[in-house]
């Protein structure tokens, strides 16, 4: 995948039109089409009235019948043109939406700080709709009215022009009207998309933390806060109401204005006859037929604009997505055909906003080596790794693969090569299988299965896969909530494991572990460290004591580094942690031995261990 | 078929029927619109203001075309007064149709959306109350739809003027009574064609539902998956997964453009269909015109220009509305299928049952008894039990430790205090009274719960802490975070006290979420205390604050503390150990060692390890 910084320039209303500007066409050409056999159907209209007012009525079955073929005709041009013109938007919007993820797959952790999850899915819900219509059933209204407008002003013009301008008098009003209403809709629309975009977040932040809200009974809170949500979009719903349905009765007063004045002064017309300048009941009926034929557009105009505004209001906060600059891009240089894993960082700092979270940090670690970073809560730890893996934004030259600055590799190859596994264990609402082949291109082969199996072994998972009802086939729910906090960890530490980059970051994977599965599950570490760097971000010395050397940090910055053995004789940080730890796992270890050799008492009933 | 082919098959089965909801196939309809009527009847004079103005609209459209035929009459007569009021007429009755078009509409809309906005309330209200059960199995995603764009749906039933259909039908009704009045044979006629359209309607119908309802469903999956991806963007920037995400997603996107494009063609058949007949009528209205005029020549029939004139004036009349129908009828269909959603929700029997039971109190309840489980067992699903047999009990200010192995059933305890979830067999009792005999809330306002995955809310450090209350005390918030040791942690960051907390606290690290949630404990100052693994992944340093705070918590409040490290469990008044799901060993700290178990034995060690270390450290001075 190619990460470039270009904020996807060019993706612009017209942009998508030029795209398929042939299937426009084509819908354009059949309305076309279809106007015209209406226009024909006015005339033929004309010469059957006059035919059937006339001294030979027989002779305006002719007309008639052309009409019914014509009606016909008309029907499939209809149809088709709706197919072309509405498929073409349908298209579009599928485009924009795979854009979006794309787009949103290269943004960075700066930018999901200022967008909250609620409000992207309302962008690639609600605001894309309006756009999708913006590109139906707007466009295809908006040439309708044009060629409606063509076809049926020939024949007013024709049958009489005096007529024609008098009855479309009311144009100008209906114009002007027309663009007021709909710049009041455009800011009325943005107000309504704005107000269900932070009622959808309020709902999103609310469920996703359903057991918060019943642990600590803040039902009622969320339910007040949830109001003042409501509130504002029933306001801005209704003010868009007013708006919109000014709009019709405008435009509906408007036109009929125009027919008013075509009865009027048409019958006059009439009452002259043909022969002193005046016109014929077929040239009545049929500028009739015609007149009416547009005041349906031109009502209809009204709506076409109102989509337009929210289909350009909705594709405004689109851009809020599109234009955002990914912060965090594929280097220049070519990634290197083989990789070694040696990894060295240089006077690496890091801050967020105005805090110093990583401070002048440096260290290596040598191909195949492990690594393990030991600290406080809050010392920066989790930054740092992130920051090694190029998901925030690395400064250039802090860290380099096999002494190449990562900054200056593509992306994926970096991400590909410097593997993080987060603090905090997401899953994805997808088999446990598919969770933890989440690397892999195809999770079901069975080489595949073998992979997964021996990496939930490693991590010590595998036993209590096989105690769920569907065993790897268990769809793990939203974000792995039917497992238990333990199982979840493992589950990903598999993924980690299965995933096996050159250089691996494990951030705290075992903390909600107990010290005795902890110690398993860190043998299978150390037999992937074999095979490639490991870093370990952990709290437990167990862990940090089996990998080649040790950092300490404190503050973002490191105060404390060597072996294992030199740091808990030079008595510091380290050391005092390292005590308190080794007794703790000391006496759980002798709980396992005392429990086997010392005569069990009744309750504890299970069998061998 | 191969087992790897078969596991995918079964897996792929899996997790559509996980993530697409059933395609409900219901018949009934109308049961929907009941179901909504209590939500507008609050707003029944703006209903019925609309409904009124729908009547005279509708009177007005049937007299306009016997105005506009009479205009043609008097011209011909070259009557000009008769003329003159004719054409006042018309405009007048113009006019009015459009004023009273605006307040039709506007009053209609304001009922709708007023109703919708109290029925979004409910649907939140409700959501409060689905139970935890339920929330395992439905992705999120799928549910903020039913709030929102099913809702709105339904709402757009009331915006677009669905409603007026009901004054069309009146109307259509009307204008084939005055069609047939003035001349029936030409009627007849007029209406020859519609018995086709009416096939052609009743064809695509029955695929337009059936592709509305697909739409539905895909669109729900659609955004399931979007959500996750944003929520899980790191792991899958990590594990590179951008471009194989992307391609999933594809498919759903196009799976959802297909089902739309089948849409879009029902819809248009129907549309272009309505259309055409309109045409066909006027056709065969000349038709019979012809004839008629024939027969006049011959002697016979009565057509005259201005019936002509009237009747295509009544026929575009009735098909505009049939135009309008067939849109609106869509538009009720996507409503009504919005609203099969959201009832069939409603009816979500999975709920809490937050009031009171009435549960008689048990026969002899110690009097300071805090906490009891007597003979509990739990499964989340059948046969795989977590908790068997459970039974034990802790006194007002008693500090319990609840240890075991991970998934030994220890956090289930805490969601059974709280009623999260009920014990299958068993009963629990809180302060002496059955869990199930307490107003939900009010049983839960019992606890202070510092559980196992922190979950902040996005807004400050302040609002997080006092999360519990409504109005939050800045002074009580540094005090909270001062004896948890987590003020300058909070002090150091841009804001203090008032710093931005991200959606999910993801700008702080899961230790310092961790000393959060306990200040938030500390804020909340419930008489019971549930510390869920809190400290797993603090460091030790922090561990031994957070230690001292959390004595000082305890001494006033009874605190069962779920957790797996030596050093915490060694401060409880009574160790509780648990082991796949039973209770193996229980006891003060006193009798645990006088049983001479395995606490014992630990015990003994760490002791003799402290005296080792005194003596060596005597020596050296």
């Amino acid at each position: 995948m190619m990460h470039d910084s270009a904020p996807l320039g060019g993706i612009t209303l017209w942009g998508q039109f030029r795209r398929h500007v042939w299937v426009y066409a084509a819908g354009f050409v059949v309305l076309a089409l279809f106007q015209l056999a209406m226009n024909r159907i006015d005339w033929l209209s004309k010469a059957a009235v006059d035919a059937i007012f006339s001294k030979d009525p027989r002779s305006g079955w002719e007309p008639a019948t052309g009409i019914f073929a014509l009606a016909i005709f008309a029907f499939g041009a209809r149809l088709a043109s709706r197919r072309f013109i509405f498929n073409a938007g349908r298209d579009i919007e599928y485009q924009l939406r795979a854009t979006m993820l794309a787009h949103l797959h290269r943004l960075g952790a700066a930018f999901y700080r200022t967008m909250s999850a609620g409000e992207i899915m309302s962008r690639a819900t609600n605001d894309l709709t309006q756009v999708r219509l913006l590109f139906g059933f707007g466009i295809l209204n908006l040439v309708n009215v044009i060629f409606a407008f063509a076809s049926a002003l020939q024949v007013m013009l024709v049958i009489s022009a005096k007529l024609a301008l008098a009855s479309l008098v009311n144009l100008p009003i209906l114009v002007v009207v027309t663009r007021r209403l709909s710049q009041q809709m455009f800011a009325r629309n943005r107000d309504n998309q704005d107000a269900i975009g932070k009622l959808s977040a309020i709902v999103q932040a609310n469920l996703s933390g359903v057991r918060v809200v019943r642990s600590f009974a803040l039902e009622e809170h969320e339910a007040e806060r949830f109001e003042v949500g409501n509130k504002y979009y029933l306001d801005a719903s209704l003010a868009l109401a007013r708006v919109r349905g000014s709009l019709g009765p405008a435009m509906g007063a408007a036109s009929a204005l125009g027919v008013l004045v075509f009865f009027w002064y048409g019958s006059a017309l009439l009452l002259k006859g043909v022969d002193n300048g005046g016109i014929s009941k077929g040239d009545f009926f049929a500028f009739w037929l015609a007149l009416g034929r547009m005041t349906w557009p031109m009502v209809a105009l009204g709506f076409s604009l109102s989509m337009v505004q929210r289909g350009r209001a909705g594709f405004s906060r689109l851009l809020d997505v599109f234009t955002a600059t990914p912060e965090i891009v594929d280097g220049t240089e070519r990634a290197p055909s083989r990789v070694v894993g040696a990894l060295r960082v240089r006077d690496l700092s890091f801050k967020y906003g105005s805090r110093l979270v990583v401070d002048n940090v440096s260290f290596d670690v040598e191909p195949g080596q492990s690594l393990a970073i030991v600290g406080k809560t809050g010392a920066g730890k989790s930054t740092l790794a992130m920051l090694l893996a190029r998901l925030l934004p690395t400064p250039k030259g802090a860290v380099s693969i096999d002494g190449r600055d990562v900054c200056s590799l593509p992306l994926s190859f970096v991400r590909s090569v410097i593997g993080y596994a987060q603090q905090d264990a997401f899953l994805f609402s997808t088999t446990v299988a598919r969770n933890i082949g989440l690397a892999l291109n195809d999770a079901e082969s069975p080489e595949a299965f073998t992979q997964i199996c021996d990496a939930a072994t490693g991590a010590q998972v595998l036993d209590e896969i096989a105690t769920l009802p569907e065993q790897f086939e268990t769809v793990v729910g939203e974000r792995g909530v039917q497992l238990s906090g333990g199982q979840k960890q493992r589950v990903a530490l598999a993924r980690s494991l299965l995933w096996g980059p050159k250089i691996l970051i494990l951030d705290d994977p075992m903390s909600a572990v107990d010290t005795k599965t902890e110690a398993q599950i860190l043998r299978a570490i150390a037999r992937e460290a074999k095979k490639r760097t490991v870093v370990l971000i952990t709290h437990r010395i167990a862990a940090a004591a089996r990998c080649d050397a040790i950092v300490v940090m404190d503050n973002g910055a490191i105060v404390e580094r060597g072996k294992h053995q030199d740091l808990v004789r030079g008595g510091g940080l380290y050391a005092s942690l390292a005590e308190e730890q080794q007794m703790a796992r000391e006496l759980e270890e002798l709980d396992d031995v005392a429990a086997i050799s010392a005569p069990a008492p009744a309750l504890l009933d299970e069998g061998p261990r | 078929m191969s087992p790897q082919d078969e596991r995918k098959k079964s897996a792929t089965d899996k997790l559509r029927a996980y993530h697409e909801e059933e395609t409900i196939a219901r018949g009934y309809d109308l049961q929907y619109v009941r179901r909504l009527w209590p939500y507008l009847r609050p707003h029944t004079s703006y209903v019925v203001l609309s409904l009124i103005t729908l009547g005279v609209l509708t009177a007005i459209g049937l007299i306009r075309p016997l105005v506009m035929g009479d205009v043609v009459t008097q011209a011909a007569r070259q009557n000009g007064d008769l003329l003159f009021r004719d054409g006042v007429a018309l405009a007048g009755l113009l006019l009015a149709t459009q004023v009273l078009t605006f307040v039709q509409m506007y009053t209609m809309q304001l009922a709708g959306a007023r109703a919708m906005a109290a029925l979004r309330t409910d649907i939140f209200g409700f959501m409060q109350r689905l139970s935890l059960r339920y929330f395992d199995h439905t992705p999120i995603g799928r549910l903020v739809t039913r709030a929102t764009n099913d809702v709105d749906a339904i709402g757009e039933i009331f915006a677009t003027g669905v409603i007026n259909a009901l004054g069309d039908l009146v109307a259509l009704i009307g204008i084939v009574v005055m069609m047939l009045a003035l001349d029936w044979r030409m009627s007849l006629i007029a209406f020859a064609t519609i018995p086709v359209v009416a096939l052609l309607v009743n064809m695509t119908r029955h695929r337009s539902r059936k592709a509305y309802r697909d739409i539905r469903v895909k669109t729900a999956r659609l955004n399931a998956f979007l959500n996750e991806q944003v929520s899980g963007i790191a792991i899958v920037q990590a594990f590179n997964r951008e471009e194989s995400m992307g391609r999933e997603f594809g498919e759903i996107n196009e799976a959802y453009r297909e089902a739309n494009k089948r849409a879009i063609f029902y819809e248009a058949v129907l549309d272009a269909a309505i259309e055409m007949v309109g045409t066909l009528c006027i056709a065969s209205v000349l038709y019979w015109a012809g004839l008629e005029r024939l027969m006049l020549s011959l002697g016979d029939g009565h057509v005259s220009f201005a019936l002509v004139v009237t009747f295509t004036q009544y026929i575009k009349q009735f098909f505009e509305p049939i135009s309008m129908l067939a849109q609106r009828y869509t538009l009720l269909q996507s409503g009504l299928s919005g609203a099969e959603r959201i009832f069939e929700l409603l009816d979500e029997k999975e709920i809490e049952s937050p009031h009171a039971q009435p549960i008689a109190a048990p026969s002899h309840v110690p009097a300071d008894e805090a906490i009891a489980f007597e003979d509990v067992s739990f499964e989340y699903k059948a046969n795989a039990p977590v908790l068997s047999n459970v039974s034990f009990s802790a006194e007002r200010g008693e500090h319990i430790a609840i240890v075991g192995a991970t998934g030994a059933g220890k956090s289930t305890v805490a969601s059974l205090l709280l009623r999260l979830y009920d014990a299958s067999s068993g009963s629990i009792r809180v302060l002496g009274k059955d869990v199930r005999a307490y107003e939900l809330s009010e049983l839960r306002r019992l606890f202070s719960v510092v559980p196992q995955d922190v979950f902040l809310f996005r807004g400050s450090v302040a609002s997080n802490v006092a999360m519990s209350h409504r109005v939050v005390d800045a002074a009580r918030v540094a005090w909270a975070l001062e004896r948890v040791g987590a003020i300058d942690m909070v002090l150091r960051r841009e804001g203090g006290l008032n710093a931005p907390v991200d959606e999910r606290g993801s700008n702080f690290s899961a230790g310092e979420r961790q000393l959060l949630a306990f200040a938030r404990a500390l804020y909340k100052d419930a008489p019971l205390l549930l510390l869920d693994e809190a400290t797993a992944s603090i460091d030790s340093d922090t561990e031994a604050k957070l230690q001292n705070a959390l004595e000082a918590l305890i001494e006033k409040r009874t605190a069962i503390v779920i957790a797996h490290r030596l050093s915490t469990i060694q401060a409880a008044d009574r160790i509780i150990v648990f082991h796949k799901g039973r209770l193996v060993e229980s006891g003060t700290h006193q009798q645990l060692l006088e049983q001479g178990g395995v606490y014992a034995r630990l015990y003994k060690l760490q002791f003799a390890q402290k005296h080792v270390e005194e003596a060596t450290a005597q020596e050296s001075l």
